[in-house]
């Protein structure tokens, strides 16, 4: 309630600001779907969704360097309902004022956004500041309260605070340094219940010739103090139209899940390991076309080996106005968990008026799953620009699979994106 | 509430701000501009179709950053390093699309008028990620594990 009441506080608090702005962009979807499944043995059920997404971006916030971002969904049912929540639901993604400084990228946020920084991935009510320092050197951090959104039993802590620090020479090298400390969470059972969740990380990149590049990505967990994760990306373009690639991951459970809301799903307690590496070539045969094969090999401690490999082949034709793509990958499970083929095609046509696609995507299952071994859907799609800025489209959906007979569904979706400049001369 | 629980980090990034600030240690050249000065249309980007050397602010080369298959598939390598330039083109709600935020709605529903996008769980997922996510939960944990959960919690409790 009372995090109800800060939105709207917000919300208010906005307006004044926006109706200084001497930009206001205004971009918005309304989607409103019907959904029917049959599931044997069960009623037929019908769900009708109504949500719509807006954002706001007001830049010139009478400084030119200060601007408002705000993004938020709402949605209401209109028959039986889509989740399992209420009828209504909502939430305010992002909402942050933003000033840029007009020389070493420096950047200073308030109210409420995403980090990706380092070792960070999250989502914040707070601060946030970066700026190039001299001599190749770079600063960010950010600290506040990490998001909850309408989840009562979430884990998250009272108070996060993080940062990096990086180092770079020209096209060659970067190396950052991150970390994180978040306060009032649970960290694992087998360890000692530690209250917070701190992590501490590198990251790397390197180019040592024009024609390779590599990338690595470590996080080390000091509150359960095991490294979380690694990986590896090495990427070697030979000659202009080929590119190869090889990747290694490996994650250590216990450190990796540490934090999570569900322990019984992500459970940190098992001893577990997983790793995968694997590869991947693209050729591009013309401008137009690409194809790409790629493998990839996972070991899971408590699983097993497997594998997943296939091809995808991408052809952008007519000046990018028509597209098509055809792909087919093959997921090897070990033993005991069902195996699969997976096939996809589409064609996307786009004018200046209309926009029109078909997408078709099956699975073969090895082993019949309550009785059916494939699952199928197609998808069409049509779209009428009524004004530049304005897009109605439907979508049509036709599918069966092992948990519904017959999966129908339907969509209209409006999309807007407006921008109201003041003054003239911009 | 939260107020007093900010004072602490924005009294220590103004702290470091003002340091750097009177030592001279800030960069001198000039920023990236807040939004990419041309529109780029839909679909795949090469950045080097249009630019040569290197981003500056960015110290990289652009070649770096053309949007092929394995850029996409691996965008995370990168995210992490290179937010500001990410953000000349992309709107935080752009990575939302996929990055769940409670909403229930899959990207490739929401999106369903672009079938070129590389959007996950394509398909009938409730059947597949059963298998998908025995393989390697850690993927998933990085849009499920902390957050984004309220509808496995039905099964997965
Ligand atoms: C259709 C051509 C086109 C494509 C594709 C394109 N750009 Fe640009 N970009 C431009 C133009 C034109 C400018 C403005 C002139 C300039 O600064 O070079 C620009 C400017 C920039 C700038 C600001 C440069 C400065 O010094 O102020 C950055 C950074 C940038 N682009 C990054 C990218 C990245 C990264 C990609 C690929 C993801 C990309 N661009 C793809 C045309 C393009
Ligand atoms: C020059 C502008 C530009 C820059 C800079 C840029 N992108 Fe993109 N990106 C695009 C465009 C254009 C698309 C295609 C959007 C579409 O098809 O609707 C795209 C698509 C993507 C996609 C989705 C691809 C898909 O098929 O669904 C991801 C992920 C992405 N970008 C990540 C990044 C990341 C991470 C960075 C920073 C390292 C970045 N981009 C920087 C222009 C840019
Ligand atoms: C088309 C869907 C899609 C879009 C759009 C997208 N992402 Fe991602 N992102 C993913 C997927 C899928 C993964 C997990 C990849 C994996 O497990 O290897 C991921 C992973 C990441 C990670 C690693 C997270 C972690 O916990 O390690 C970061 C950081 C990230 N994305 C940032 C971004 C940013 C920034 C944008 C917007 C510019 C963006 N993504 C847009 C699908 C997307
Ligand atoms: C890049 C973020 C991202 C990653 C990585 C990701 N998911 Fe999701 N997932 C979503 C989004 C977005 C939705 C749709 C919105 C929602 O339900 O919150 C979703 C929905 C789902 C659903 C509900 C599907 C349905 O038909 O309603 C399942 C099940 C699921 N994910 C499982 C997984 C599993 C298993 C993995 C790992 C193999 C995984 N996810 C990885 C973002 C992600
Ligand atoms: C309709 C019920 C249902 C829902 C909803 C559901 N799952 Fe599952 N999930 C299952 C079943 C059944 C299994 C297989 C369990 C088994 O065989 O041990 C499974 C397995 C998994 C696994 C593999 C577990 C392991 O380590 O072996 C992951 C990961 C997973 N689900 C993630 C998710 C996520 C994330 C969501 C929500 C976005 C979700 N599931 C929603 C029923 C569900």
């Amino acid at each position: 309630m009372s995090s109800l009441a800060a939105r709207i506080a917000l919300f208010l608090l906005s307006l004044p600001a926006l109706a200084g702005a001497a930009d206001l962009g205004v971009n918005g979807t309304t989607l409103v779907s019907f959904e029917q499944r049959s599931t044997p043995g069960f009623e037929r059920q019908r769900v009708i969704p109504a949500t719509q997404f807006l954002g706001i971006d007001a830049d010139h916030l009478g400084n030119p360097n200060l601007s408002l971002h705000l993004y938020g969904w709402g949605r209401v049912d209109l028959a039986d309902r889509s989740t399992d929540e209420k009828y209504t639901d909502g939430d305010l993604t992002y909402g942050y004022l933003r000033y840029l400084f007009p020389t070493a990228n420096g950047e200073v946020k308030a109210g409420r956004f995403f980090v990706f920084d380092g070792v960070s991935a999250e989502h914040v009510d707070g601060v946030s500041a970066r700026a190039d320092l001299a001599r190749g050197f770079a600063l960010s951090m950010y600290g506040g309260a990490p998001v909850r959104l309408d989840r009562a039993d979430d884990n998250k802590g009272d108070v996060i605070i993080g940062g990096r620090v990086s180092y770079r020479i020209p096209s060659l090298f970067e190396l950052g340094f991150s970390a994180l400390h978040e306060k009032g969470v649970t960290n694992g059972q087998t360890t000692d219940l530690k209250d917070h969740r701190q992590l501490v990380g590198g990251d790397l990149w390197l180019r040592p010739h024009k024609t390779t590049e590599f990338s690595g990505r470590i996080s080390y967990n000091t509150a359960t103090d095991g490294v979380a994760e690694q990986s590896y990306l090495l990427t070697v373009r030979p000659s202009a139209p080929l590119s190869v690639a090889g990747e290694y991951s490996r994650y250590r459970i216990k450190d990796y899940f540490a934090a999570t809301n569900i322990r019984s799903l992500f459970n940190p307690d098992t001893g577990d390991n997983v790793q995968y590496y694997g590869g991947s070539v693209t050729y591009v045969i013309a401008k137009p076309a690409e194809v790409t094969v790629s493998y990839r090999h996972y070991n899971r401690d408590i699983t097993g080996n497997s594998d997943r490999f296939g091809g995808e082949g991408r052809l952008t034709l007519l000046d990018n106005k028509c597209r098509a793509g055809l792909s087919y990958f093959r997921t090897e499970a070990p033993t005991g968990i069902n195996s699969y083929h997976e096939i996809r095609g589409y064609l996307l046509h786009t004018a200046a008026k209309y926009t029109a696609s078909v997408d078709t995507i099956a699975h073969l299952y090895d082993d019949k799953i309550f009785g059916k071994n494939t699952a199928f859907e197609v998808q069409g799609s049509a779209g009428y620009r009524l004004r530049p800025n304005l897009k109605l489209s439907g979508d049509l959906s036709y599918g069966q699979n092992p948990q519904f007979n017959d999966e129908l569904k339907g969509l209209v979706r409006l999309t807007f994106n407006y921008d109201f400049i003041k003054g003239a001369g911009k | 509430m939260t107020f007093p629980k900010l004072f602490l980090p924005v009294s220590i990034v103004a702290g470091i701000m003002t340091i750097t600030a009177c030592s001279h240690i800030f960069s001198t050249e000039s920023s990236l501009p807040a939004a990419h000065p041309e529109a780029v249309g839909e679909g795949r980007v090469a950045c080097s179709e249009c630019h040569e050397d290197q981003i500056k602010g960015v110290l990289k080369p652009y070649a770096t950053f053309n949007h092929s298959q394995l850029f996409v598939k691996e965008h995370r390598f990168y995210a992490g390093s290179n937010d500001k330039l990410c953000a000349s083109c992309h709107a935080t709600s752009f990575c939302n699309d996929c990055h769940a935020n409670e909403l229930e709605i899959k990207p490739s529903i929401k999106l369903g008028d672009r079938p070129d996008r590389e959007l996950i769980h394509r398909g009938d997922y409730m059947t597949r990620h059963k298998i998908d996510g025995k393989i390697d939960p850690t993927s998933c944990f990085r849009c499920h594990g902390r957050a984004n959960n309220e509808q496995c919690i039905v099964c997965h409790k």
